[in-house]
């Protein structure tokens, strides 16, 4: 009898300080699964600040101007061709298969080509 | 008397113990009851802060997706005196190489008075990253958006910028502000006693709404073109000032708009007024033998004229309302075909006349002259297309060459397209869509067409001559482009100075290619070109042919004109 109640008591304790550490632990858990989320906006917001910063220093390096200027320093020799350096071919395909097409359809000298494939 | 003693003293105690806790009750009860609503406001304004976010401008990027502009995040580096003074000279030592500033100015600014000075601006994130490492007490950070423009010069008329407030105030950044300004967002914060955020008592959390991004219907790459051949124009020929518009005949979408001076966009101060001005839509001035154009359309779209009719150019001298009129070389009898190629005056004139002022009047109005294009830029001018009422006899010899009218470069090459494009005018179209962070469409412009100017013969009787001008027989040979079939005309129109024409001229050409299927149309016009040639077939008419040649190139515009033994067949 006296056991039984000595032994509900300390359940009774046992119950009323594992609630509390449990609410504690909790808690803890709370702040510091907060304190991760905040240290992840902070990643994620430097990592969006990187990389407005790396576009628009890709963008720089992407410039016309940019890559004109590149070119000139290293004298790699590349420049737009002429339109006389430029070879026109009519791409191949069944509209131009010389063994169907009637020879009113097949491309004419003169005429405009319709795709650059080739530059001497 | 012992036991009275001791219950007086008890009594004493309980009735001081009760006063007590009464006493301390009731300030509970004010505390907790009385005074609740006031100092819960006054714990929760000490515990909680509200912290503004403001969403980042939306980015500007041409029609294939090159960025333009956007805004970075950069900080302030900013310090309290009050604790940085006695050390100033250290954290100035370690500063400096960083901020990449004297000495001398940081040690007086750390030392100063008051608590708060600002170190310097704009420091770049891997910077700032630097200076927090060193664990400096008394320097702070601040954050800051710059606008940045990766290609600087390029484009700057046209995208103008922001100011200190990070608002537009010219061209696209102004036109567009409502769609490239971001909403600013909040959140209700609690700090720890260190002033650190305590993350989950965050309360209300409205996170910012970055700014929509524009995109143009500019291509970088021929606005490069452009800007680079006005500048070689502007070395060669030393104008006061140059533009150059490349368009979509079809469309009216603006490829290119470039002016000359211009400025640098990330540092636009550092230009005058002056340079800052897009002149392509504030500036208005007499086009000269551009304006043909309007004139010989409306008279071809009235079978007033035919192309081969003839008129009787005077030998350059034409005496009209008691005032003579002159053409550059004397000419006799010319076709309406030849006053356009040999950009007779006298033709013209005598065209203008056979049209009649009120026909003459309503294809100026046809053509869009004497109202804005509507072009999405803030600026733009209308132009001066004076009323039928204010004509003086003179006009109706004047008007047909492109004298006693005022327009924009805009408004002349919108004339053109129309030309070119079967008589429909469309409005010019520089900002091709609007588009949110995750590359969602949220506003498309569409081609929108104002009016038919004239009937789709009218424009192909225009084309036919105008495609003679850059023959050796027309005014402007140089314009010619190797393997392409081009339409344009010459201008050259007297500057007018205090009233009074003086020897200084407006050089320009218009043309579009190929002639027979346009896809792209080029104004090219320079302001008081140096030197003995200021004609525009010889002065704009190179620059035009540079800029379509390149232009077509890049764009793979097949040539009309070729060598038979280039073209190989592979079926």
């Amino acid at each position: 009898m006296r056991f039984g109640t000595v032994a509900k008591s300390v359940f009774t304790c046992i119950c009323i300080a594992g609630v509390g550490v449990g609410y504690v632990w909790q808690k803890n858990q709370i702040y510091r699964l907060g304190d991760e989320i905040k240290k992840r906006e902070s990643v994620l917001l430097a990592a969006e600040k990187r990389n407005t910063m790396l576009a628009s220093q890709l963008a720089q390096l992407k410039s016309p101007s940019f890559l004109e200027t590149r070119c000139q320093q290293y004298n790699l020799g590349l420049v737009s061709p002429r339109e006389n350096q430029v070879m026109r071919l009519y791409e191949p395909g069944p509209e131009w298969d010389t063994k169907f097409t009637p020879a009113a359809l097949q491309p004419q000298p003169g005429k405009s080509a319709n795709k650059v494939v080739a530059q001497r | 008397m012992t036991a009275m003693t001791q219950k007086t003293r008890a009594f004493i105690v309980v009735v001081g113990l009760s006063l007590g806790f009464s006493v301390l009750g009731f300030r509970l009860f004010d505390l907790h009851v009385l005074q609740h609503k006031e100092l819960a406001a006054q714990a929760l304004a000490n515990r909680e802060q509200v912290v503004h976010r403001q969403g980042r401008r939306g980015e500007i990027r041409d029609i294939n997706g090159n960025l333009l502009a956007n805004s970075q995040s950069v900080r302030i580096v900013t310090a309290d005196p009050s604790i940085t003074g006695p050390q100033a000279q250290t954290i100035a030592q370690k500063l400096a190489p960083l901020l990449k500033m004297d000495e001398a100015t940081l040690v007086a600014k750390l030392s100063g008075e008051g608590r708060y000075v600002r170190l310097k601006t704009k420091v770049d994130e891997d910077t700032a990253q630097q200076i927090r490492a060193l664990r400096l007490k008394g320097v702070l950070f601040e954050d800051q958006f710059l606008r940045s423009y990766p290609n600087g010069i390029l484009a700057s008329h046209v995208l103008g910028f922001v100011d200190s407030e990070h608002k537009g105030v010219q061209g696209i950044e102004s036109s567009m502000e409502q769609y490239l300004q971001g909403i600013a967002g909040y959140e209700v914060i609690e700090r720890d006693r260190k002033g650190r955020e305590i993350r989950a008592l965050r309360d209300e959390e409205i996170g910012p709404r970055d700014g929509y991004s524009v995109v143009l219907t500019i291509d970088q790459v021929i606005q490069h073109i452009a800007e680079t051949e006005l500048d070689k124009a502007m070395v060669l020929n030393k104008p006061q000032a140059g533009v150059i518009i490349v368009s979509r005949p079809k469309t009216a979408e603006i490829l290119a708009m470039s002016c000359r001076p211009a400025f640098d966009l990330n540092n636009p101060g550092a230009a005058p007024g002056d340079a800052r001005r897009n002149r392509c839509i504030s500036d208005v001035a007499e086009p000269g033998s551009v304006f043909k154009i309007v004139a010989c359309s409306g008279a071809l779209n009235e079978g007033i004229v035919n192309l081969n009719d003839q008129f009787d150019c005077e030998n350059g001298a034409f005496l009209y309302a008691g005032r003579i009129l002159h053409d550059a070389h004397p000419y006799g009898v010319l076709s309406v075909e030849e006053i356009l190629f040999h950009s007779s005056n006298i033709g013209a004139a005598k065209v203008g006349l056979r049209m009649g002022p009120a026909h003459l009047y309503d294809y100026i109005t046809r053509f869009g002259f004497g109202r804005k294009t509507g072009i999405a830029l803030p600026g733009e001018v209308s132009g001066i297309a004076h009323p039928l009422s204010r004509w003086s006899k003179l006009s109706i010899t004047r008007i047909p060459m492109g004298h006693e009218i005022a327009v924009t470069p805009l408004q002349m090459i919108m004339a053109l397209n129309a030309v070119a494009n079967g008589g429909r005018l469309m409005k010019p179209l520089i900002v091709k869509s609007v588009v949110d962070q995750d590359g969602h469409t949220i506003l498309q412009y569409q081609p929108q067409q104002v009016a038919q100017c004239i009937f789709p013969r009218a424009s192909i009787l225009m084309t036919t001559a105008l495609r003679k001008v850059v023959t050796p027989e027309g005014t402007a040979p140089r314009a010619a482009v190797e393997g392409y079939d081009v339409a344009g005309k010459t201008g050259t129109a007297q500057k007018i100075e205090n009233g009074q024409y003086v020897r200084k001229y407006y050089s320009s050409f218009i043309g579009y290619l190929p002639a027979s299927d346009p896809e792209i149309s080029i104004l090219v016009s320079l302001d008081d070109p140096e030197g003995a040639a200021y004609y525009g077939g010889s002065v704009a008419g190179p620059v035009f042919r540079a800029v379509a040649e390149k232009t077509a190139q890049y764009l793979s515009i097949p040539p009309q004109i070729t060598d038979p033994k280039k073209v190989a067949n592979l079926s």
